[in-house]
């Protein structure tokens, strides 16, 4: 009887283990089964409920953790504001200049400034993935919405990630911080180019890679999206989404590129709201 | 376990809720720049609950689900929680559960494991950006913060299924004697 029993058990622990192994064979590269997308669709309005009764008890915990974290972060702010105080006088007077000469050129309705093509999507976080190796979100918003797979997601702060699968009144963003994500960015005002990959486990560090080692990049210069179109192909992105900061600029001699490490400008631990940049025009 | 129809409703619940508050609260409140993870807690004590067969079940379920609603490679989730289920009832099978402290030190140390077996499985799948050393510091931080929620859980869920436990039953049993009527 024992015995029986055993091995019962060990049929069940080997069927589940290979059921395991097929469905990664089977799904692993799919951005979304039917399965998925049903499932999601039944549970997207669990996940808004939840999310939005479990809010209070959430803000409860953060306010526990920011106060524990904002005697270190006081002194470091009051820097980072004087900072950017210069630089907001200094980009008042760059918008003026930027706006004689976009009349000048006659840019104002080029392709590759069409943040105006987009119609924004506001929508909640209800969701979030449990490990560090997965970086994604669920939000209330989906191809109902207008919500589109690809499209790109912005916080109030800069740029969060991109729509990697949208069901009926949900939608999945992958985040910048997600393993799988790459972005092209540009540092400003010097316009040197490369792709941004995260770390995997450190939300509050990316890494712009293939920068040309001879151009110079600085701490505190912004890194915003490049959005490059070329020969009918486009960027996902459009131009000029911020990103973030850099935070270092170290040159690794005897290599063509560099690295270079920011931070991003959208609190990825703690998004709320995000809208959806939607109906963008793409290659 | 005795696994009555309403018994398994209130597993089919229990692995609901714990996936919905996994997704809409724990993940997104972070203590020490690090978001606690319930789901092995759950599945451990429910195979400490329930045996090596309930655990392995309840860990396929609860990952699946967890894939389904992410969006992620079915079945990766799945493995690990299966894994960390089926150990956990098999202890349970093998050794009596006398302390109250041995189910949360349970929950932190396969919670490590579970851990570790996601970045396994992730780096099996294959990981396309650099992995920083901080991920050390998230798998030490889930363990200890599964040590203190494994209190609440493990005793909670217990109290839920009383019913089905077999070492409960057993003792239930033996209480109505009376004696000199």
């Amino acid at each position: 009887m024992y015995r029986k029993q055993v091995r019962r058990r060990r049929a069940v622990l080997a069927l589940l283990v290979i059921s395991s192994f097929l469905l990664l064979t089977i799904t692993y590269g799919q951005t979304s089964g039917g399965l998925q997308s049903g499932v999601s669709t039944i549970f997207s309005p669990l996940q808004s409920v939840a999310d939005r009764a479990l809010k209070p008890a959430r803000d409860m915990v953060g306010w526990f953790d920011k106060t524990f974290e904002a005697r270190g972060e006081n002194s470091r702010l009051e820097d980072e504001l004087t900072v950017a105080r210069r630089k907001a006088v200094a980009g008042q007077e760059a918008l003026q200049e930027n706006a004689q000469l976009r009349k000048l050129v006659g840019l104002d309705g080029a392709p590759a400034l069409a943040e105006s093509a987009y119609a924004p999507v506001v929508a909640r976080v209800i969701g979030r993935s449990p490990t560090v190796w997965h970086s994604t979100v669920t939000i209330d918003a989906g191809t109902g919405d207008g919500v589109h797979v690809d499209d790109p997601v912005i916080s109030g702060d800069g740029l969060v990630g991109l729509i990697a699968s949208a069901q009926g009144g949900s939608a999945q963003v992958t985040l910048i911080t997600d393993h799988t994500s790459a972005v092209t960015a540009k540092v400003v005002p010097a316009g040197v180019q490369g792709v941004i990959k995260p770390e995997v486990g450190d939300p509050q560090d990316l890494v712009l890679d293939f920068i040309d080692s001879s151009k110079d990049v600085h701490r505190g210069q912004a890194v915003v999206t490049a959005g490059w179109r070329a020969q009918g192909l486009a960027s996902l992105f459009p131009p000029g989404l911020p990103i973030g900061e850099v935070t270092d600029a170290s040159i690794v001699e005897q290599e063509a590129s560099q690295q270079v490490h920011l931070r991003p400008y959208a609190d990825i631990a703690d998004l709320d709201l995000v809208q959806v940049l939607t109906g963008g025009s793409r290659g | 376990m005795i696994v009555t129809p309403q018994i398994f409703a209130r597993l089919a619940a229990i692995a609901v809720l714990a996936v919905l508050l996994q997704l809409s609260f724990f993940s997104r409140v972070e203590f020490l720049h690090t978001s606690a993870d319930i789901l092995p807690i759950v599945v451990v004590s429910l195979g400490l609950l329930g045996g090596s067969m309930a655990g392995a079940v309840a860990g396929f379920s609860i990952g699946f689900l967890v894939d389904c609603l992410l969006v992620a490679p079915l079945g990766g989730s799945s493995l690990v929680l299966l894994g960390v289920g089926y150990l956990a009832g098999l202890f349970r099978e093998r050794f009596e559960v006398q302390s109250a402290l041995l189910p949360p030190l349970l929950c932190m140390g396969l919670t490590l494991v579970a851990e570790l077996g996601f970045a396994a499985v992730q780096v099996m799948l294959g990981v396309d950006a650099p992995v920083s050393t901080l991920i050390v510091r998230d798998l030490l931080l889930k363990s200890i913060f599964a040590f203190f929620l494994a209190w609440p859980i493990y005793y909670g869920l217990r109290r839920l299924l009383r019913p089905a436990l077999v070492e409960e039953a057993k003792v239930s049993r033996r209480q109505p004697t009376v004696l000199g009527t």
